[in-house]
């Protein structure tokens, strides 16, 4: 119980800095870091599939392209009010959820994989080939600001800041819950053995949809503030390699922890920008730290600290919690499929 | 009637292409059950060592068509013993990540060795005529390569069905403590395994160079093709490979004419339809 | 495993350390952030500041090769004036564009809130450009595109701070219309690759030729990146055309011509496009199929000016290979730029007097003369038309014709 109150004292304490720290940065920082919010809630969603549930996606960009398509195209054409156009967008991406997740969830491990790539791919298509709507591969430009009520429009950078920040807290402290609630342990459940919860007279298709529905509509969310933090939406953003990318952030922060996604996205952001303004063999660069976490640090940013910790004193509890998340990794892709 | 016997053989011509390209990375999921991303990486190699061979070694492309795959081979060799090899036991998706590491790695590798200008891999005079074929001019080259892929398809088979080497192999599948009993190092048979599938993705990349052309980013194109057709066919299934080759090629062929407005959607389309249909692909055994 | 370990990150420190040499000594092309001339800032001209040239253009990716040339086009024209303007010394960042709107948006942030840029140019991609264009217009930064041709650009999505120097997909697609009817054919088929500015090419292009009274006998558009163009070309075949009219540009153009030839309908149906369908840095890969093709361009390397003649002179002996379009792009935005921080005298504190004078520049470049249309801030240039050509087993272009000034109508 000591270690709950000590958790969440330090999400307090980074909630705080978060609140202060962009008063003493400039825009640039400041835009970094919103976009380090955004793709954290990305990210988050993403883990909902892959770190609790256990099944990995690669088609996550869809619903992140059907939230910032919606939006935008309503943000465009109708009204640039916030609650109507974030709503709409996560509405949207929950029926899609709904239908990928009907059809995903009758394959298993690998195959999900590609059923997952192989939907968003024919989203992409969708929108790359609708260009009357879409533009095509040109992209939405000009999208509108978002105003929170008739005249308030959060043009400015703080405001925008604090306006994601208040979101982004929303959506973690949420996930929070949720995930420590019986429907979370039931999600933990399948991801160790789906066979046994089923045993336990648990229907697991119904809750494998409803994470990936759930996973779905935070997408969607993210999509919809990624596209009012830009004003730019495009096919680009939902090619597998933007599914890749996420699906990297989770790996790389830790799979199967609230804040690991959040860590990872922030790793990644910070990395792509910085890397890539002083060396044009970035890819060469994000490669190299792949392996270097795979091989060092192979359950991601989260567990640096306790690394270090299990190597000063090599306690027994942790070593088993270690195999036990080792076993989780192993289930990843390919699950035994008994 | 003589343009849909032409489109057939287009089909088929590029189905096979397909299977060369696809049969390295179905033999390592098969075998390894390791999800090789960086399997375009390797054909990539393969294309670009092919034309620094024919270019400064020997100007002759069949020369290239059996160093480069080996060149690549030993390049996964030792992929394979430096950076996978620790990661066996770390689980299927530390090894995704690893191996999508490798490709970026590659990618930049062969941006700075070769440039970044596209490239083709030219075709000796004999090889490079075409052949009335139904009353169309049809390319010598695509027809060798309909034979050829048939032939690698055929020697697959014969080496994993019939062959000692092919026993291990398929017992190492099911079950690896057993055939480490039986004193058979199962360490060596993945990398001589990982190897082969190297082999096999250079000789891919030899052999589509002359027709898909090389340029960066290429890899990706081409992985994405492959980790297609390795799912329709069926995971672990070489025979599936080939079919799900075919069947993605002749598809694709007849679909670009008949819709071109769906181009893009016909290749996924067909994968969700197969995996909806049939949820392990059309030949796939259940993988441990 | 630990001791495989050390000897995996000795080998992993001793490649990196290979790869940054390496990097080092072909660094001409890097999209590093360090200024591309020495210490410009620590030593300016006149005691003043130099000006910051923010260059958004891809270092990597598919387009890696166009950020190049481009980039190696500009820095010709920089040394040319001693990297020096109106008294000013220039400064070139070099930001990698990746072909990635998002990516590119957060560079651009980077060099206006961080590098304090004075001047941006660039990008290859039209959606790049696209997606910059709100925020250089809110930010009122002049902006000198060097590349992306999307119509829209000059024409609904203008705005006081955007020029361009390069080309826009009507001019293109325009040039060919009517001489494809006088002296080519009557009845054409259609073909491009399958992304906006193809189809934007095309279009233009069916506009101009219907207008002159041709027949479009078909249409098809292969996905950008296209594989294999063996069933297009079999149904293209199958319909007869007098000509193909075809845009595709860099791994595309060489697999659709060489393949055009592979089908057997090079000699027998004539094939006509863009200039990137013969371009001078993808020929020499498409053996001689591109034999017989008649382009159109706005410039070629064969162009027989005394501005052309100096500018490939001076390119040839600096990178010892042949200059693209890309690479007379890069040099030309880099003299509009410099022409402007003349007449400016150096003092780029004015923002909308930096862009009024971008637009004000004109010169006779190696393409010919060009200007900018004031009203809608495009470029106004000659375009060529160019044919393939044998000469001693390789293939040369040869410009047949000039068509004359082409200017976009910005509707």
């Amino acid at each position: 119980m000591a270690g709950l109150n000590t958790k969440s004292i330090a999400y307090l304490g980074l909630l705080l800095v978060l609140c202060i720290v962009p008063f003493g940065l400039t825009n640039y920082f400041l835009s970094i870091l919103v976009e380090i919010l955004i793709l954290g809630i990305f990210a988050l969603s993403l883990n909902i599939l892959v770190g609790y549930t256990g099944l990995v996606s690669l088609g996550h960009a869809a619903f992140f392209g059907v939230g910032a398509y919606t939006s935008s195209l309503i943000a465009i054409h109708y009204t640039s009010n916030v609650f109507v156009t974030l709503f709409a967008g996560i509405v949207l991406s929950l029926i899609m959820a709904c239908i990928i997740g009907f059809f995903c969830n009758r394959v298993n491990g690998f195959y999900f994989l590609m059923l997952t790539l192989a939907f968003s791919q024919m989203f992409y298509a969708l929108v790359y080939r609708w260009s009357s709507l879409t533009k095509g591969d040109n992209g939405l430009s000009g999208i509108p600001k978002p105003s929170l009520w008739a005249n308030g429009v959060l043009d400015s950078p703080i405001a925008f800041y604090f306006f994601i920040l208040v979101i982004f807290t929303i959506v973690f402290i949420g996930l929070r819950v949720i995930l420590q609630s019986p429907l979370g342990q039931i999600f933990v459940g399948i991801r160790e053995n789906e066979t046994r919860v089923r045993v336990m007279g648990y229907n697991t298709t119904i809750y494998k949809n409803i994470s990936f529905i759930l996973a779905g509509g935070i997408g969607g969310l993210a999509g919809s503030l990624y596209a009012f933090f830009n004003g730019f939406i495009s096919p680009k953003d939902i090619y597998w390699t933007m599914s890749g990318e996420v699906l990297i952030m989770v790996l790389v922060g830790g799979a199967g922890t609230l804040i690991g996604p959040v860590l990872g996205a922030a790793f990644i952001v910070i990395l792509e920008t910085f890397v890539s303004s002083y060396t044009d063999l970035w890819m060469l660069i994000v490669g190299i730290t792949f392996i270097l976490f795979v091989i060092f640090i192979p359950k991601g940013i989260v567990s640096i600290g306790s690394l270090w910790r299990t190597r000063k004193i090599a306690n027994k509890g942790q070593t088993k919690e270690k195999e036990k998340e080792l076993k989780v990794r192993m289930n990843g892709v390919i699950q035994d499929e008994k | 009637m003589d343009i849909i016997a032409i489109q057939l053989v287009n089909g088929l011509s590029y189905g096979l292409l397909l299977f060369m390209i696809t049969s390295g990375l179905s033999l390592i999921f098969g075998i390894m059950g390791v999800l090789n991303l960086a399997h375009g990486s390797l054909y990539m190699i393969g294309a670009y060592m092919a034309l620094s061979i024919t270019q400064h070694i020997a100007p002759n492309f069949i020369y290239a068509l059996f160093l480069a795959p080996i060149f690549v081979a030993v390049i996964s060799f030792l992929l394979e013993i430096c950076l996978l090899r620790p990661t066996y036991k770390l689980g299927h998706l530390s090894q995704v990540l690893l191996t999508f590491g490798v490709a970026y790695i590659l990618h930049d590798l062969v941006r700075l060795i070769w440039g970044a200008n596209v490239k083709s891999l030219p075709l000796p005079p004999w090889l490079s005529g075409s052949v009335e074929l139904f009353g169309q001019t049809f390319p010598l080259y695509r027809l060798l390569i309909m034979g050829f892929g048939l032939l690698l398809a055929a020697v697959m088979w014969y080496l994993q069905e019939k062959t000692r080497w092919g026993a291990i192999i398929r017992a190492g599948l099911s079950n690896r403590e057993m055939v480490s009993g039986l004193g058979i190092n199962i360490k060596i048979v993945f990398s001589v395994v990982f190897a082969i599938g190297g082999l096999l993705a250079g000789l891919g990349g030899v052999a589509a160079g002359p027709i898909l052309g090389l340029y960066l980013g290429m890899e990706f194109e081409v992985l994405i093709l492959a980790l297609v057709i390795l799912v329709v066919g069926g995971l672990g299934s070489i025979t599936g490979t080939l079919l799900a080759g075919l069947i993605v090629g002749v598809v694709e062929t007849f679909g670009k004419v008949m819709f071109p407005q769906l181009s893009l959607l016909i290749i996924f389309g067909l994968m969700a339809l197969v995996l909806v249909v049939k949820p392990t692909g059309m030949l796939g055994k259940q993988v441990h | 495993m630990r001791k495989l370990k050390g000897s995996f990150m000795i080998a992993l420190a001793l490649c990196l350390a290979f790869v940054t040499a390496c990097g080092q000594s072909s660094g001409t092309t890097g999209g590093s952030s360090t200024p591309a001339e020495g210490d410009a800032s620590t030593s300016p001209a006149n005691g003043k500041e130099s000006v910051k040239v923010g260059a958004i253009l891809p270092y990597s990716g598919v387009y890696a090769s166009l950020g190049e040339n481009l980039t190696r086009g500009m820095e010709l024209y920089f040394e040319s004036v001693n990297w020096e303007a109106g008294g000013r010394k220039i400064t070139l960042i070099k930001e990698d564009e990746e072909n990635d709107p998002q990516g590119a948006l957060r560079k651009l942030r980077k060099l206006v809130e961080k590098d304090n840029i004075d001047i941006l140019t660039g990008p290859v991609s039209t959606a790049v450009a696209y997606a910059l264009r709100d925020e250089v217009d809110s930010k009122k930064l002049p902006f000198l595109v060097s590349h992306a041709g999307g119509n829209d650009l000059t024409r609904t999505k203008r705005s006081d701070y955007i020029w361009r120097s390069s080309f826009s997909s009507w001019q293109i697609g325009n040039s060919m219309g009517k001489y494809a009817y006088d002296h080519i054919a009557k009845k054409i088929y259609v073909t491009a690759a399958d992304y906006a500015f193809g189809k934007e090419v095309a279009g233009a292009f069916k506009e101009a030729f219907t207008a002159a009274g041709g027949e479009i006998v078909g249409e098809v558009y292969p996905p950008l990146g296209s594989n294999d163009y063996a069933s297009y070309l079999t149904q293209i075949k199958g319909k007869k055309p007098e000509a193909v009219y075809a845009f595709f540009a860099g791994a595309d153009a060489v697999r659709f011509v060489k393949q055009y030839e592979q089908y057997g309908l090079k000699g027998q149906i004539p094939l006509i496009g863009s200039g990137w369908l013969n371009a001078e840095d993808i020929r020499p890969e498409q053996g001689n199929s591109p034999e017989g093709i008649i382009s159109t361009m706005f410039w070629d390397y064969h162009l027989d000016t005394p501005e052309n003649k100096a500018f490939v002179t001076a390119y040839e002996k600096k990178y010892n290979a042949r200059p693209s379009i890309e690479s007379v792009e890069g040099y030309d935005a880099a003299r509009v730029i410099v022409e402007a921080l003349k007449s400016l005298d150096g003092d780029t504190s004015d923002r909308q007097k930096v862009s009024q004078a971008i637009g004000k520049v004109q010169f006779t470049s190696p393409r010919g003369p060009i200007k900018f249309d004031q009203e809608t801030h495009h470029v106004i240039q000659t375009l060529y038309l160019i044919k393939t050509e044998v000469q001693n087993g390789k293939t040369e272009n040869k410009v047949v014709e000039t068509i004359g000034e082409i200017k976009d109508p910005g509707k």
